[in-house]
């Protein structure tokens, strides 16, 4: 065995609090080690070079690079070895940078610490074994779950690519928030209009398959060859027969269901198509206010349905579908204005929130687009925007900013002048963050041109005075109490995640972080993939963000898919667990405990049953290998004899 | 219980499976040894009393056949176990239960009579034993010559049987003595109970006895004490790696151990390594309100987990 | 700070799992926050690789402390491996404390790859600790 060590300076970022060359001297002692060195960039090209160069020179068969964290570059150097000839498994990194050179203060210190993880690193990598992946087919279709912008984009962009795709969106049209919108920042152009394209796009296109009201069901498989069951949820209208033409609504005797597009603005009717621009165009019972539900009785709406449409009847149904890889658009939701008491949220009806108000903007809203106070319907002349309305307050549990609400209060507050030119709108913001391309300008014209008022403060109080709301806060910068009086309060409330969204993470087996949010693989350099390989990101599933950053998202992970099947046949990892039949006892305890039903039961030719893996479905967790009493099956790569070389490494009896 | 009702249930058992699994004489007459019983005539050569100490279920696992087993109570908590963790098939065993009252512990008996040589021994239902030595007659309680276990015995019924032979009888030993030795111990301090753990396993021999008869150390030739693949200890007997096979025999057995006592049993040393897996199944216990061998539709607490789980709290550091 | 003079430095093994707290090992690295320097630490890909023995191996060949880290619980990259990874430590901390082992020698909690604080915290805490139990030797006591 000849082991090579190369020590990285990293700059003066390990030389400057490790004496990496008393290092080196020390490894060059270990039995084994025929060559160690120490490099000012081991990463860079000329660093890699040297790697290369060493194994044909030192004819060495194990490396161990000493440097950052494995997170960080352990794929490189293993690309590395591999060019040189060897195994790219007969690699170790240890890490002495994140976990020594930076956190340690004493150099003689971390110069022993350095030694001792190097050394353990050594004791692994002799024990490394050549691991070879093996290719297998991968099946070129796409799930995207969500159809909102993010959704949509990505779906059309890997239509267009010439993948087929399968888009998924649990209510009962595409278009998301974005469909509610009336105008975007820094624009002021219609929202609709420049999404109900892309729409009727996802509608019309010939390899997208569009499930509207369906949800996902069970997520099986891995990067490739997923099985996908889709609940799609009983509408009692079957959309086969369907038109849209809406007479059903219009008869509907049932006239005070919650409108879920208008975020309850208004009523609408039990059957319902949520707006006009919707995709696909078709009507849905909601049960809970239906009367024939209710009630037993009603059936207004099957007798006028020209189509013969209505089916009291219908249940849920579930469909399977085969896809490679999954795109999650899968959104975001708001906070509840009721959590907001002391900004009397859901006790006043003059308090809304920002995207209530946006329907009240909207010309196809309840309100066809006048402003109309919800108190009593008359026009607000003095209007309060809340920024930060339950953002980056911790007591709410959300500490971090939502980042598009002070975009769309400027936005809110242009629209609210246009509307009505004798209002005035005051602003309360904490911050104005308005980092976007032409964003800082357009909150400027809404304070220059519009003549928008901003106080930078906390609201504490809101309080109805006669018809008026009294909205009480701080004036941080001339360090007084305001109080506005105010005919109507828009509060810009926090974005949450969705509700559902840990269930789905863990269908999809992806991370999520305590807000709810989907964890992406790197927070800078991998935004739209997750660790599990096979499923990407787009949009504000993965955090609070503004529709061009959505949709740019949504044709990353595309391009991350075409990317992927861009090939035939994938690679699989070997580092997955493997049984030695021989050892094997056939107790099957490492069955019951997979995370990813990956293996299963085998018995031999002589009738021994034993465990079997299915490689592509292991993910590589271990913890069958600690739970297997007779070290039968090894997660290979970490497996007993190499982590307990590291602990005998460092504690020798 | 009369041997004829015995023997009549083991043959009609035996007409149901290809072998049964009794107790026969051994080499003296403190000593039982394991019957096969594969045909009638073998079936005059059972015996059942106080020296059929044996935890005969500990074949099934590696007898592809149908079998037909002899289990006291504590024993039988062992095939639960094994339904748990689906060692056995059910359907392929026949289950003759015998509800007992306790059995002699050998080393205890030998000690009682001074080790003088036994030549006869007899039991009464009283609980007397009637010894007959080189050194005259001796008259003892069999309370006093009882394995620990036995003294605390809450199934002196099998929890599971097809044929039960005998009346069932209920444990009189109040559900607290069980653990009792274990809390007891527990409360010496740190340092003595490590010198005495290194004192008795420094008495080990590896001789791997209490593995061998332990009904639930399934992976026997595969143990992980003998291998270099993986390589967890070495052949050293130092202390350390004594220590090490032992603590690897107990936490494999977390969960699982049905406390029959073998291990200890068959210890040459005497070492009391029962006693680890003890302390773990009161865990157990606490923890996850967990009995091993008792219920088979139970999940065995170490395969299995709740998202919340109730009873482990946060640690603190320190 | 405890363990700044190397050869007062005690023996603390970590096992972290790769997807979490390794992950917040090196935030904390990245961020700068100090730490003593007695701990190594073996990268495992989840707490449920740990088998509990690798703890006991450690503590009986010379480790003065054991520290386990892994995702927060419903948090695991490989959703369950957590789960049966604080059950199996539950155990062995219990089981220390029979042996003779201080069980505050074994420590086992979940910190996020975001959590560099935490880590730091963590480190600085349980190395402060270990420094007051003092060495651990197996072969020594008995």
């Amino acid at each position: 065995m000849r082991v090579g060590v190369f020590i990285c300076h990293c700059g003066n970022n390990i030389a400057g609090t490790v004496d990496v060359k008393a290092v080196a001297e020390e490894i060059r002692k270990i039995p084994g080690v025929a060559h160690a060195t120490t490099y000012m960039y081991t990463c860079s090209e000329p660093g890699q070079d040297e790697i290369k160069e060493a194994i044909k020179k030192y004819n060495l068969n194990r490396i161990v690079v000493a440097a950052c964290s494995p997170r960080m570059h352990e794929l490189t150097f293993r690309r590395t070895i591999e060019k040189a000839g060897l195994n790219k498994y007969y690699f170790e990194m240890a890490n002495i940078r994140e976990h020594i050179s930076w956190v340690g203060e004493n150099k003689e210190a971390n110069t022993k610490k350095a030694i001792d993880v190097i050394t353990m690193a050594v004791a692994k990598v002799m024990q490394d074994k050549p691991l070879f992946s093996s290719s297998f087919k991968i099946n070129k279709r796409v799930l995207v779950i969500g159809g909102g912008v993010a959704g949509m984009q990505a779906a059309l962009d890997c239509g267009d690519g010439g993948l087929e795709v399968v888009l998924v969106e649990k209510s009962p049209s595409v278009g998301g928030m974005m469909s509610r919108l009336d105008k975007t920042f820094p624009t002021i152009d219609c929202s609709i209009c420049i999404l109900g394209p892309k729409m009727v796009d996802v509608a019309q296109h010939e390899k997208i398959k569009l499930y509207a009201y369906s949800e996902i069901e069970d997520i099986k498989g891995y990067v490739g060859n997923y099985q996908i069951k889709i609940r799609k949820k009983a509408t009692y209208v079957d959309w086969t027969k369907c038109t849209g033409c809406g007479a059903c609504m219009e008869k509907c005797p049932s006239r005070n269901a919650y409108d879920y597009f208008n975020f309850g603005v208004a009523p609408t009717r039990a059957i319902n198509i949520p707006f006009p621009q919707a995709i696909p165009k078709k009507a849905k019972i909601d049960p809970n206010y239906c009367r024939q539900f209710t009630k037993g009785k009603c059936g207004v709406c099957a007798k006028i349905c020209p189509t013969k449409a209505i089916n009291y009847e219908m249940q849920d149904e579930i469909v399977t579908e085969d896809v490679g890889a999954i795109i999650v658009a899968s959104g975001y939701s708001l906070l509840d204005i009721e959590r907001l008491p002391e900004y009397g949220g859901g006790r006043f009806p003059d308090v809304i929130s920002g995207i209530q108000y946006e329907r009240l903007l909207n010309a196809s809203g309840p309100t066809a687009g006048h402003i109309l106070r919800p108190s009593d319907n008359t026009e607000p002349k003095t209007v309060v925007f809340v920024a930060c309305a339950g953002s980056r307050d911790k007591s709410i549990g959300v500490p971090y900013c939502s980042n598009f609400c002070c975009m769309y209060i400027a936005k809110q507050a242009i629209l609210t002048k246009d509307h009505i030119p004798d209002s005035q709108s005051y602003v309360f913001y904490m911050d104005i963050r308005s980092p976007g391309k032409g964003y800082d300008e357009f909150t400027r014209r809404a304070q220059e041109d519009y003549g928008v008022k901003y106080i930078r403060g906390r609201v504490s109080r809101i309080y109805p005075k006669g018809k008026k709301m009294v909205v009480r806060g701080a004036d941080t910068l001339l360090g007084t109490q305001v109080e506005v009086e105010a005919d109507l309060v828009v509060l810009g409330t926090a974005v949450l995640s969705n509700p559902d969204a840990a269930r789905l993470a863990e269908k999809l087996h992806i991370s999520y972080d305590t807000f709810g949010f989907y964890v992406e693989s790197h927070p800078k350099l991998r935004p739209v993939e997750t660790n599990t390989s096979g499923v990407f990101l787009a949009g504000a599933c993965q955090g609070p963000k503004d529709i061009p950053a959505s949709v740019g998202q949504g044709s990353a992970a595309a391009s991350k898919v075409l990317a992927l099947f861009s090939k035939d046949m994938l690679e699989s990892d070997p580092a997955v667990a493997k049984v030695n039949i021989n050892k094997c006892v056939g107790c099957l305890k490492c069955v019951r405990t997979c995370p990813f039903q990956a293996i299963k039961e085998n018995q031999l030719r002589d009738g021994r049953i034993v465990a079997d893996v299915i490689e592509t479905v292991c993910a590589g967790c271990g913890v069958c290998t600690s739970t297997c009493p007779c070290g039968a099956i090894q997660l290979q790569h970490f497996t007993d004899n190499q982590i307990l070389a590291e602990v005998n490494a460092l504690c020798q009896g | 219980m009369s041997m004829e009702m015995l023997r009549e249930v083991v043959k009609k058992v035996l007409n149901e499976v290809d072998v049964v699994i009794g107790y026969t004489e051994g080499f003296d007459k403190i000593h039982a040894t394991p019957l096969f019983i594969n045909t009638h005539e073998q079936v005059e050569k059972l015996i059942w009393s106080p020296i059929c100490v044996h935890n005969l279920t500990t074949y099934l696992p590696s007898l592809k056949k149908k079998v037909g087993v002899i289990v006291k109570g504590c024993d039988s908590r062992t095939l639960v176990q094994y339904m748990q963790e689906g060692l056995i098939n059910r359907e392929n065993i026949k289950i003759i239960g015998i509800p007992c009252s306790g059995v002699i512990s050998v080393k205890r008996l030998i000690k009682a009579v001074d080790h003088a040589n036994i030549e006869d021994i007899s039991f009464e239902k009283d609980g007397k034993i009637n010894v007959k030595t080189e050194k005259g007659d001796k008259t003892i309680m069999l309370s006093d010559v009882m394995p620990d276990k036995c003294k605390t015995c809450q199934y002196p019924t099998p929890v599971v049987y097809d044929h039960l032979v005998g009346e069932p009888i209920s444990s009189d030993k109040p559900k607290e003595s069980v653990y009792g030795d274990i809390v007891e111990f527990d409360k010496m301090t740190l340092g003595d109970k490590l010198n005495y753990w290194l004192k008795e396993f420094d008495r080990c021999i590896r001789c791997y006895a209490c593995r061998n008869a332990c009904p639930m150390c399934i992976c026997q030739d595969s143990c992980i004490a003998e291998t270099r693949e993986p390589h967890w200890i070495s052949q050293r007997l130092t202390t350390q790696e004594k220590l090490m096979f032992h603590m690897i025999h107990a936490v494999h057995l977390a969960g699982r151990c049905v406390e029959c006592g073998e291990c200890e049993r068959v210890c040459p040393m005497g070492i009391p390594v029962n006693k680890l897996k003890r302390k773990i199944n009161m865990d157990m216990k606490d923890l996850f309100d967990y009995e091993p061998g008792i219920n088979p539709d139970d999940k065995p607490p170490m395969y299995t987990f709740n998202v919340d789980e109730l009873k482990i709290k946060e640690h603190k550091i320190g | 700070m405890s363990g700044v003079d190397p050869k007062q430095e005690l023996r603390i093994v970590g096992f972290l799992c790769n997807w979490c707290s390794y992950g917040g090992a090196d935030t904390a690295g990245v961020s700068r926050f100090k730490q003593p320097t007695d701990l190594r630490i073996i990268r495992v890909p989840c707490s449920g690789r740990v088998d509990p023995l690798f703890v006991v191996k450690a503590l009986i060949n010379g480790a003065d402390g054991v520290l386990v880290s892994g995702c927060h619980p419903r948090d695991c990259h490989y959703s369950d491996g957590n789960f049966y990874a604080r059950r199996r430590l539950e155990m062995l901390k219990r089981l220390l404390s029979f042996l003779g082992i201080d069980n505050r020698r074994f420590h086992y909690t979940w910190i996020s790859a975001s959590e560099g604080a935490r880590w730091q915290q963590t480190v600085k805490d349980f190395t402060e600790v270990i420094h007051k139990l003092g060495p651990l030797n197996i072969k020594r006591e008995a």
